[in-house]
């Protein structure tokens, strides 16, 4: 070989000498006063600020519960948290504790990824009276008790007050209160067409600049598929483990949302859902004032103070209206969880951190940071009342209502979401008739609900 | 005979249609180097321009020390594994061919028929029971597997279909004469592979070391699969999941890791070009 | 067998002991494993329950293994022809001598170094609708035609014309392959035949093409192999999409046993894409015989 060339290939020798003898290790960075306790590795999904706030927390624990009993906990970032999770538990190298999202308490949990954690739960006293019964029982599955939760959610209606006032007149011609929210579907719809604002451009063209009420997009998530719950119905029966697409109040919430493309038509629909990026960015119609009322979580509050604080006041909050006379204070409650998959080693110590977030003075702590509710039965007078979001009360009243929902309790929710998401596309899209789309995806999630069963029994009899 | 004019105008033609196709052999990399130097307004200019006004190195630090990738500590678990399979691989396929090559026995034929067919299995047969057979070890045995990097070098320890045949078509062009002499002279079979055949070899091992790192150095599929843990991820892997992870992509960074993970690549194959190519068309010939 | 015979086999089998304890740990006992779980339902969290032909049937009535299929062969159907006219084109120009040829040679091959995520990265970029180097470079012709640029990777219809454009960059290697037996050809088969008045691209179509044709037949039968296995690029740059159009079949594969924790399906396929590959190659040896010369081994 040339000189150069050896020389050059010497080069690359030691520089990789060098990565291999002085590189950063894969172990983990344990401080050197710790190196004798239990790691527990803690696979998280968030990023940016949520992920800085548990991090605070995971170094409270380490501090104090962790440094008595030699415990140290680990958190890293994960995408695709889920897959990654079960795939490792196959795998037999699982994290200690996973945050995960509550349909997986269903979904893993018959696939028997999870440690159940109700005797864990006892012995840390641990009961159903310190939670609000909605987030205490979607963590329960077949009787085990396989997560606990870290952050809540209960989505409410957020609507534009300075708005509302500036268009009292035509409210008020039009039958409507502009000092009180719509407290039902029906009046959502007028509230909605006389907040609507159509401009005409150079082109004779009319345009929506700002509309009352839209769905939001539901990749976004899951609240859009649920809105049957507003409407009373459900659409799986978790008792007669079925499920209900086809009852008359789902397919009237599917109606409901093809009322917004028909009215403002489709191309309006599409604009305001693709210039927007995302329900946390600045250019979410809501924050920008094109679009006077939306369903969301508390958390909007940190969103439109960080990003439009100027709007910090026109805003409130109300249980969002259904279209069942009678009926309040209905809102759905997915959350965030904390669980220990199968093959953990360490299960006691996993479990001690997971009963410190669960303290109520560490809960209040993060779901202030994450400006979301509380899933605890008790509050304190400081969160109510120091919280980011001024109307946090409000989402307290609704998941502690007997209306509050859980996420679907099937195991194969994941596959009915992603049919359902498809069928909220295409209505808004105007691609898709809700009713006999709605009897079609019943079929077929019904068939393959059944197959799963019938997978369930064939594996449990093999097992026995 | 053909006139001169036509000889000219046939060179022309030839020159530029090597021109054309070697400019858009180059043009795609230019231009990931171009990107990467770009600051992020930069990049959406319109018309898009070819040399930036400032030249932001600072992208390439961005792209090694950003918080969320650890280019580091991925570069390093890749130099790990790509070192053990190359000496692996080099070592246990000159073992296995010669014993192809230099040694006369009772079903080596069909041996090396079935070894040249195993070529042929699409990887993702193997990959699913390689898993379970993994999870197995790990559950039965006290080495764990799956939480680490071993299923991806220690397979290689056990010789690699293409490396034994490449080594074993050379091995067989070494004469008869040198072993027999060796032997005569008292060495063992093992003397004979080790003190003979083996530094003949050096060009033959050469081609297979270069191959196997290369091969390393880019595998994904295996990452994807055994990796469990970001810690251990390669280069591949990570800026797999980096790309993937960002809801706005900083493309200049992107490029700029780009052109990180092809420089050694690229370096090795200026200085071993004509090993790499000899290496290239005897698959090609003897195949 | 006499004294020596065996004193060789052992010798032998010795020298091999490695491949061999690795083929029957990391080949064959996973091949026979993978049979059976292609027999059963099994999700690695639980025992596995045999089920008999059950995922076969189910895969049979599966849409998106259908799909999987299409794609894959749509790609292939576009990237074979053009990957195999576009390499032995470069080869031949290559092949003559001009100075500089050693650079052109190395540029072409070049590409074909790049590894994976580093061109899957960069061609993103390129075919980005609206930022692309491809879109802005044809910026003029566009506006001239009134038209805007095409969507590349983002619409069903032109994903795989795109990724096959794209493994179009990275011929080099396959072109080396060519070169070198390009370069095998007797010269006085071309004396020959330009005495017998042949012109050039008789030349190339009476004495290159045949007797390279075993080369050729090489490459093919490495081609089919490995496109049936193509995962790496369409997982990086498209993620299957948009809308499933660039779901290869190992992409599929690899879903169902790694997404969905489905590992009996999942062998399934895998037995299927053999099948696939023994047919295919069975199919190239099968038609060699007319068209590939060996010259005189």
């Amino acid at each position: 070989m040339k000189r150069i060339s050896r020389f050059i290939l010497g080069v690359m020798a030691v520089g990789a000498l060098c990565v291999l003898i002085f590189g950063p290790r894969p172990e983990p960075a344990v401080p050197p006063d710790r190196e004798r306790d239990v790691v527990i590795h803690y696979w998280e999904k968030w990023l940016g600020p949520e992920y800085e706030a548990i991090q605070q927390v995971v170094d409270d624990f380490n501090d104090s519960v962790g440094r008595e009993k030699h415990i140290y906990v680990e958190l890293m970032s994960m995408s695709d948290i889920d897959q990654k999770t079960l795939v490792a538990t196959a795998g037999g190298v699982p994290p200690d504790v996973a945050g995960l999202w509550d349909p997986m308490v269903v979904q893993f949990g018959s696939l028997g990824a999870l440690v159940p954690l109700e005797d864990l739960a006892k012995a840390h006293h641990i009961t159903a009276a310190d939670y609000k019964p909605v987030y205490w029982n979607a963590s329960h599955w077949a009787g085990h008790l396989y997560a606990l939760p870290s952050t809540p959610a209960a989505v409410a209606l957020f609507y534009n007050r300075r708005i509302f006032q500036e268009n009292a007149a035509k409210l008020r011609s039009a039958g409507l209160d502009p000092d009180r929210p719509p407290q039902t579907i029906d009046e959502l719809d007028r509230y909605s067409d006389v907040l609507t604002v159509y401009v005409t451009d150079a082109h004779g063209n009319r345009h929506v600049q700002r509309v009352g009420y839209l769905p939001m997009p539901p990749e976004w998530d899951w609240y859009v598929t649920s809105m049957p719950l507003w409407f009373g119905a459900e659409e799986w029966d978790a008792r007669g483990r079925r499920f209900t697409l086809t009852d008359p109040g789902v397919i009237r919430a599917f109606e409901w949302m093809e009322r917004f493309p028909r009215k403002l038509g489709v191309a309006t629909v599409s604009e305001f859902f693709t210039s927007q990026g995302g329900f946390n960015t600045a250019q979410n119609s809501f924050m920008l004032g094109t679009q006077v009322m939306e369903l969301q979580g508390p958390w909007m509050a940190n969103y439109i103070h960080h990003d439009n604080p100027s709007m910090d006041h026109d805003w409130a909050v109300a249980p969002f209206p259904t279209a069942v006379p009678g009926l309040k204070n209905v809102t759905y409650c997915p959350f965030d969880t904390l669980m220990i998959p199968r093959g953990c080693k360490h299960i006691p110590e996993a479990f001690e951190f997971i009963a410190y977030v669960n303290r109520q003075d560490v809960m209040e702590k993060l779901c202030m940071l994450h400006c979301k509710n509380s899933p605890l039965s008790k509050v304190s007078w400081n969160f109510l009342h120091h919280h980011p979001n001024p109307y946090i009360g409000v989402f307290e009243e609704l998941a502690s209502s007997p209306n509050a929902h859980m996420t679907m309790q099937c195991p194969i929710a994941q596959e009915a979401g992603g049919e359902l998401t498809a069928i909220v596309q295409g209505v808004l899209a105007l691609e898709v008739d809700p009713k006999p789309a709605l009897a079609a995806a019943q079929v077929r999630l019904q068939a393959r609900y059944e197959e799963f069963e019938k997978a369930l029994n064939r594996r449990m009899r093999a097992a026995n | 005979m053909k006139s001169v004019r036509e000889k000219f105008w046939a060179s022309v033609t030839t020159y530029a249609a090597l021109v054309v196709i070697c400019a858009l052999a180059m043009i795609p990399l230019l231009w990931m180097v171009s990107t990467s130097l770009k600051s992020d307004s930069e990049i959406v200019e319109s018309p898009p321009r070819w040399i930036p006004d400032k030249l932001m190195w600072d992208n390439y630090r961005l792209a090694i020390s950003s918080e969320w990738a650890h280019f580091p500590l991925w570069t390093r678990n890749t130099l790990i594994i790509a070192v053990l399979a190359v000496i692996g691989t080099t070592f246990s396929s000159a073992v296995v061919a010669y014993g192809f090559a230099k040694i006369r026995f009772r079903g080596r034929g069909p041996l090396f028929t079935l070894m040249l067919s195993t070529m042929m299995i699409p990887f993702p047969v193997l990959m699913v029971p390689l898993f379970g057979i993994f999870v197995w070890l790990g559950a039965h045995t006290p080495i764990q597997w799956l939480g680490t990097a071993k299923p991806l070098w220690v397979p290689s320890w056990f010789g690699s279909a293409f490396s034994i045949f490449l080594l074993r078509q050379f091995f067989t062009t070494i004469p008869d004469e040198l072993s027999e002499a060796a032997r005569i002279d008292g060495c063992s079979v093992w003397g004979i592979f080790w003190r003979i055949i083996l530094p003949l070899s050096r060009p033959a091992l050469s081609v297979v070391a270069l191959f196997t790192f290369m091969w390393a150095w880019r595998d994904f599929l295996g990452p994807l699969i055994f990796l469990q843990r970001p810690t251990q991820y390669t280069l591949s892997l990570g800026l797999q999941t980096l790309q993937s992870q960002h809801g706005s992509t900083p493309w200049n960074q992107l490029m700029a890791a780009s052109v990180l993970v092809i420089l050694p690549v690229l370096v090795l194959f200026f200085i071993a070009q004509k090993t790499f190519i000899e290496g290239i068309a005897t698959t090609g010939m003897k195949g | 067998m006499t004294r020596g015979e065996i004193r060789n086999l052992l010798k032998g089998l010795a020298f091999l002991s490695p491949w061999l304890i690795g083929f029957g740990v990391f080949m064959f006992l996973p091949i026979v494993l993978s049979m059976y779980y292609s027999l059963c339902d099994y999700n690695l969290l639980q025992s596995p329950a045999f089920i008999g032909a059950e995922n076969y049937r189910a895969l049979i009535h599966d849409g998106i293994f259908w799909k999987s299929l299409r794609v894959t062969l749509l790609y292939a159907a576009i990237s074979l022809p053009a990957g195999l006219v576009v390499s032995l084109g470069v080869a031949v120009l290559l092949n003559v001598s001009v100075r500089g040829q050693a650079i052109f040679r190395t540029i072409i091959f070049v590409p074909s170094l790049v590894p994976t995520i580093a061109a899957a990265m960069l061609w993103r970029w390129m075919f980005n609708q609206r930022l692309g180097l491809i879109n802005r470079a044809l910026e003029p012709l566009l506006e001239l035609l009134h038209k805007s640029g095409p969507p590349w990777l983002a619409q069903s219809a032109w994903v795989i014309p795109s990724l096959a454009l794209m493994s179009l960059w990275s011929v080099g290697n396959t072109v080396i392959i060519y070169l070198a037996g390009l370069q095998d050809v007797p010269r006085e088969l071309y004396e020959a035949a330009e005495l017998d008045g042949a012109g050039k691209r008789q030349q190339l179509w009476h004495v290159t093409i045949p007797m390279i044709s075993p080369v050729i037949f090489f490459n093919l039968v490495m081609a089919i192999i490995g496109i049936l296995q193509v995962f790496d690029t369409p997982f990086m740059m498209t993620h299957g999409g948009p809308n499933r159009a660039s779901y290869f079949y190992t992409f599929y594969l690899y879903d169902s046993a790694f997404t969905y924790l489905k590992m009996g399906y999942a062998s399934a396929m895998a037995w299927i894409q053999l099948l696939l590959v023994l047919v295919l190659t069975g199919i190239a040896f099968g038609t060699s015989k007319r068209w590939v010369y060996y010259q005189g081994k």
